[in-house]
């Protein structure tokens, strides 16, 4: 038995322990350790994630089976697989943004975390096993855990990131509001067991089911049941920064370093996704036919979120907040293709929860190259974003480039890393040649196939709205010439590109290039991503079919 | 399978990328000349390879519109080439209206390179990559025969030209830019939607079966919508009257080149794609036409078009947004006789796409190089250049010649068809007629006024400051400049007495857009789009 646990949850083991080994190293006072914390935390997660390609990819080593533990706690199928493959993958270029290449090992030119380099990829690890934990969770008690796994460590991450006031406001307001996220989701997860007696997600999959007038039929809910689902939304729409729950992002996201910043506009998001994905499955009975009232939601969801994301993001100065309702906007894309999974057009087809889990992983790339990008540009004194230069003309510490006055002319003067910033921005656009293309084209596919025909219609004048800032992006960074400012003595800029110690980001930003192109570009590649999103949208055996496992037996 | 479709594509992408990391600005100015010359020679040899006088009356009817695309790259279902979760496929091909326009195409790369040689002081590298890369993109749409691909191709033009513009151009560059790509991509994003709603329902992107769905298989109003939708991306680039107002800044700011690539291709992306696509998917039914109305909307939209893009005109201050507006007008007129909907309306307006493409674009080349020497196009500042500069003002009244139509030039004929289409054309009428005429009379007294005060009377030059460093330009037209608009005369008067080869060639594919695609032998969803491709393409 200990063996099929090992073989369930080695990732979640192997994080964990990497995390508390780092935790242990981070007592160092020496710069060398602090260096190897990053190194370790790296190596982790590219050992998980290769020993995760090696052993699951495309679902092989499942074969169609679920895989559970003796008390159905975790039950592990081709979704979570995928989930986790893309959490590891995204996870190393998040790893390599945080590098500590100054000569302290302290942190980088947008980030200063002190002495805690050992706790903060620590915190990392754990934030991304988190994540793990709820793609393979089936217990709702372990599915909150792996939410507030994925999300605790954010709070305190994005307070140490820097030494500024804003950093710790961001995470004292993160916090709270988390909170309140918190207290919105165990309510919800209250009444689901107080109206069904039981824990176990797939089992209430099973009630759900039989309250159903005949197959094919969307569950009856009683009045508490319909609160519960409602409120669980609500939590993981703060998660996953839905309209409208989604007021902290603008001031979070530019309070955090830059780095922190690209966690967080994908690592709790995707625990958002994750979650929801699974209790709608459970809402549904085991199937994707789940009550009206919950596709009405996520399509008026969806709307606001789009809308205000992008609307909101025409009217930033400061990038950083231009990508946090970039985030929120690229949130109401994925829920366009939620509402068509749950549509009830062509019950049952998972086209959309295919398309959500293919433009996850292209989200995850081109937002970690936006930000790589921006860490490696550097800020201006008076004009960055963080209330001006200090006392005595001081830049701030830890902050790169911002505003737009800072990214002035940068793509003229560092011509590769204007060029990565174009590719993420129409990626991001979803212009063809990148897999923001592909993504919103299965999005857009899957919604049009269950003839949602006027969410579509927003989704692309979205589209359309969204293209108007990144292009002032790509725009600044090119066709505007630097700002000949005077630079006071003492906040002359080191010229961060030239360090030896951004090689790692260099590298991140790199390879999520690359791999934005090669998801959008080779089609053999678009093509492995797409088979695999697809037979990932297995979240579970549907429940309505009983089946003795060989856990079930051993109890 | 015909590779020679596949090099016109490959040789400007290695162009451009080669061309990017070459060492100094000098070789990457001959490089490009080097691969749009090598570009034009690939298209030169499809047009060899070319059975121009095609006779289809013995295929049978449902073999007409493949046998027709003559020059086709097809890869099979398991290639690499073929994405199979969508059915999208890298398929090319050219039928007689693409070749032209490819043709076309690969004439006026080479000339506006050669014509960027002086003008482009900065940033030399970059300029000459964007230019090739765009040329491919540029070529992907006219050889495209996957929906997909279509629509792929017809986006990326916008990301070279945005540079294009916002980095070499005037002093209100960066706004233009950003008109031009928003607007552009505003009415694109809807169009993005139709594909894809085609592709899923049609089981494929190919451009034939898609077609085929289109007309037989949607409800009316799918395929009202299909229509509204293709033509939204398309209008705003034609640009169709309420639409147009990015093209006169665009033009205006864009460098000599950029501003001849837009006028001359881009814009033809856009008749192209209402030609390709909107029209066969979204008006033809299996009865035939299905909206007159819509038609009639489109051909009042056109008309407004030619009168207030020639009115507009007139006034100008500025003579390169003179021209700018007179794109206005005179794809109004192009999109009328595609409207038209008959045999003289379409074939001229195919006919217009490549004359005004060359008038056009040489209008801008003398343009741009008048103002290479006097750093002005003001109307006001300049008179009576024929005096200094006879050989450029001999280009310039012959261009301006062949764009108001005058017989012996090309313009006449492709106006006079347009027009002539307008009057026979079923849905339309002497109504349209008469008022698209109203606007050639215009378009005379615009371009006139224009060469009357420029060209002609008191010689007036703004005093020149020679910028340091370069060496000045000589007075009239150097041998480059000559060389530049030569082939472009040419191919105007060519065009001009010897219209019948470029009428008779597309006069059976213009049919083809026209009439319902009639039923196939195999069904689009019964076997995999490569297979059928075998089945029509023995």
């Amino acid at each position: 038995m200990m063996d099929s646990l090992v073989r369930l949850l080695w990732p979640e083991m192997v994080l964990t322990v990497a995390a508390c080994v780092l935790f242990l190293l981070g007592v160092s006072r020496r710069a060398a350790v602090r260096r190897l914390t990053a190194v370790l935390a790296v190596l982790t997660l590219a050992g998980v994630f290769f020993g995760l390609l090696a052993s699951g990819a495309g679902g092989s080593l499942m074969g169609g089976q679920v895989v559970s533990d003796p008390w159905n706690s975790v039950r592990i199928v081709e979704f979570g697989y995928y989930i986790k493959i893309l959490v590891a993958g995204v996870g190393i270029l998040l790893a390599l943004l945080a590098w500590p290449g100054n000569r302290q090992a302290t942190g980088n030119s947008a980030m200063d975390v002190g002495q805690d380099t050992g706790e903060f990829f620590g915190l990392m690890l754990l934030s991304l096993m988190g994540v793990f934990l709820v793609a393979s969770s089936n217990d709702m008690i372990l599915m909150f855990l792996g939410i507030e796994l994925a999300s605790i460590p954010t709070y305190i991450m994005v307070a140490i990131s820097r030494p500024l006031a804003v950093a710790q406001e961001a995470g004292v307001k993160y916090f709270f509001l988390g909170a309140m996220a918190a207290a919105l989701m165990l309510f919800g997860f209250s009444y689901l067991y107080g109206t069904t007696g039981l824990t176990d997600l797939h089992r209430i999959g099973q009630v759900f089911a039989a309250s159903a007038g005949g197959i094919g039929q969307a569950p009856v809910l009683s009045p508490w049941q319909v609160l519960a689902v409602v409120m669980l939304m609500m939590g993981f729409a703060f998660k996953m920064a839905v309209v409208p729950l989604h007021f902290y992002a603008g001031d979070v996201y530019q309070g955090a370093a830059t780095p922190v910043t690209a966690l967080l506009s994908f690592v709790p998001k995707i625990s958002g996704f994750v979650a929801m994905i699974k209790i709608l499955f459970v809402v549904g009975g085991g199937s994707w036919v789940v009550p009206q009232f919950v596709t009405q939601i996520l399509i008026v969801l969806s709307v606001l979120t789009m809308c205000v994301g992008n609307v909101l993001g025409l009217l930033q100065f400061n990038i950083k907040r231009v990508l946090a309702y970039s985030s929120i906007a690229h949130s109401g894309y994925m829920l366009v293709g939620l509402a068509a999974l749950t549509s009830p057009r062509i019950a049952g087809s998972d086209e959309g929860l295919s398309a959500v889990l293919f433009y996850l992983a292209g989200y995850g790339i081109m937002n970690a190259a936006a930000f790589g990008v921006l860490m490696l540009l550097p800020a201006r004194p008076g004009i960055a974003g963080m209330g001006g230069v200090g006392a005595g003309g001081k830049m701030p510490p830890a902050t790169s480039a911002e505003t737009f006055e800072d990214i002035a002319g940068q793509g003229r003067k560092h011509v590769a890393l204007g060029l990565a910033m174009a590719v993420a921005c129409f990626s991001l656009i979803g212009l063809p040649l990148t897999v923001g293309f592909f993504g919103k084209l299965y999005l857009i596919r899957a919604a049009l196939n269950q003839g949602l025909i006027a969410l579509v219609v927003i989704t692309v004048i979205n589209a359309a709205v969204s293209a108007a800032y990144y292009l002032r992006i790509v725009a600044t960074m090119f066709l505007r010439s630097e700002p000949q400012t005077q630079w006071p003595q003492a906040a002359q800029p080191a010229d961060d590109c030239d360090g030896r110690g951004t090689l790692p980001i260099k590298l991140a930003v790199g390879l999520s290039v690359f791999g934005v192109l090669l998801f959008g570009l080779v089609v053999p590649a678009i093509e492995l991503l797409s088979t695999q999103s697809r037979s990932a949208a297995r979240v579970d055996i549907p429940s309505s079919v009983e089946q003795p496992t060989a856990s079930a037996m051993a109890r | 399978m015909h590779y020679s479709i596949v090099l016109l594509l490959a040789v400007p992408i290695v162009g451009a990328i080669v061309g990017a990391l070459l060492p100094n600005a000098r070789s990457a100015k001959w490089w490009a000349l080097l691969v749009s010359v090598a570009t034009a020679l690939v298209g030169v040899w499809m047009a060899a390879q070319f059975d121009w006088n095609q006779d289809l009356s013995a295929v049978p009817t449902s073999d007409r519109l493949a046998r027709s695309v003559q020059i086709a790259f097809t890869p099979g279902f398991d290639s690499p080439l073929h994405l199979q979760a969508i059915q999208f496929s890298f398929s090319l091909g050219v039928d007689s209206i693409s070749l032209w326009l490819v043709l076309m195409t690969v004439l006026l790369m080479p000339v506006s390179i050669l014509a960027s040689f002086t003008y482009i002081k900065e940033r030399q590298k970059e300029f000459y990559a964007w230019m090739q890369a765009l040329l491919a993109f540029m070529l992907g749409v006219f050889v495209a025969r996957d929906l997909l691909l279509f629509y792929v191709c017809f986006e990326l033009t916008l990301i070279p030209m945005f540079f294009i513009i916002g980095i070499w151009g005037g002093s209100e560059r960066r706004y233009a830019a950003g008109k031009f790509f928003l607007f552009t991509f505003s009415g694109s994003v809807f169009t993005l939607a139709v594909v894809i709603f085609l592709g899923l329902a049609a089981g494929s992107f190919d451009l034939a079966t898609v077609t085929q769905y289109a007309q037989y298989d949607l409800t009316d109003s799918a395929r009202f919508w299909v229509f509204m939708g293709l033509a939204a991306g398309m209008a705003v680039k034609v640009p169709l009257f309420p639409v147009h107002t990015w093209l006169p800044l665009a033009h205006t700011e864009a460098p000599t080149a950029g501003s001849v690539i837009l006028a001359g291709v881009l814009l033809k992306l856009g008749a192209y794609g209402l030609l390709r696509l909107a029209v066969p998917m979204g008006l033809i039914g299996p009865a035939g036409l299905m909206f007159p109305t819509v038609v009639k909307a489109l051909a009042v939209l056109c008309i407004i078009g030619v009168i207030y893009g020639a009115l507009v005109a007139w006034v100008q201050q500025d003579i390169k947004k003179l021209v700018a507006y007179s794109s206005v007008s005179h794809l109004g007129f192009c999109v009328l006789g595609l409207v038209a909907l008959n045999d003289y309306g379409m074939q001229g307006s195919v006919l217009y796409m490549v004359n005004h493409g060359l008038s056009t674009g040489a209008m801008f080349l003398v343009i741009g190089m008048i103002y290479e020497r006097y750093h002005t196009r003001d109307i006001h500042q300049l008179s009576g250049l024929a005096k200094q500069m006879p050989i450029m003002s001999f280009f310039f009244v012959f261009f301006t010649l062949s764009s108001i139509g005058l017989p012996g030039l090309n313009g006449y004929v492709s106006e006079f068809l347009t027009i002539l289409g307008a009057f026979t054309s079923e849905h339309l009428g002497i109504g349209y007629g008469i008022a698209a005429a109203v606007g050639i009379i215009l378009g005379a007294i615009y371009m006139l006024h224009m060469v009357a005060r420029v060209i002609f009377g008191p010689l007036k030059v703004p005093h020149v400051h020679e910028e340091e460093g370069h060496k000045p330009l000589s007075r009239d037209l150097n041998g480059r400049e000559i060389t530049v608009l030569v082939p472009l005369a040419i191919a105007v008067v060519l065009l001009g007495v010897l219209p019948t080869p470029v009428l008779n060639s597309v006069l059976e594919p213009v049919r083809m857009v026209r009439q319902p695609v009639t039923a196939p032998i195999v069904g689009p969803t019964a076997q995999s789009p490569a297979e059928v491709a075998m089945v029509q393409r023995p």
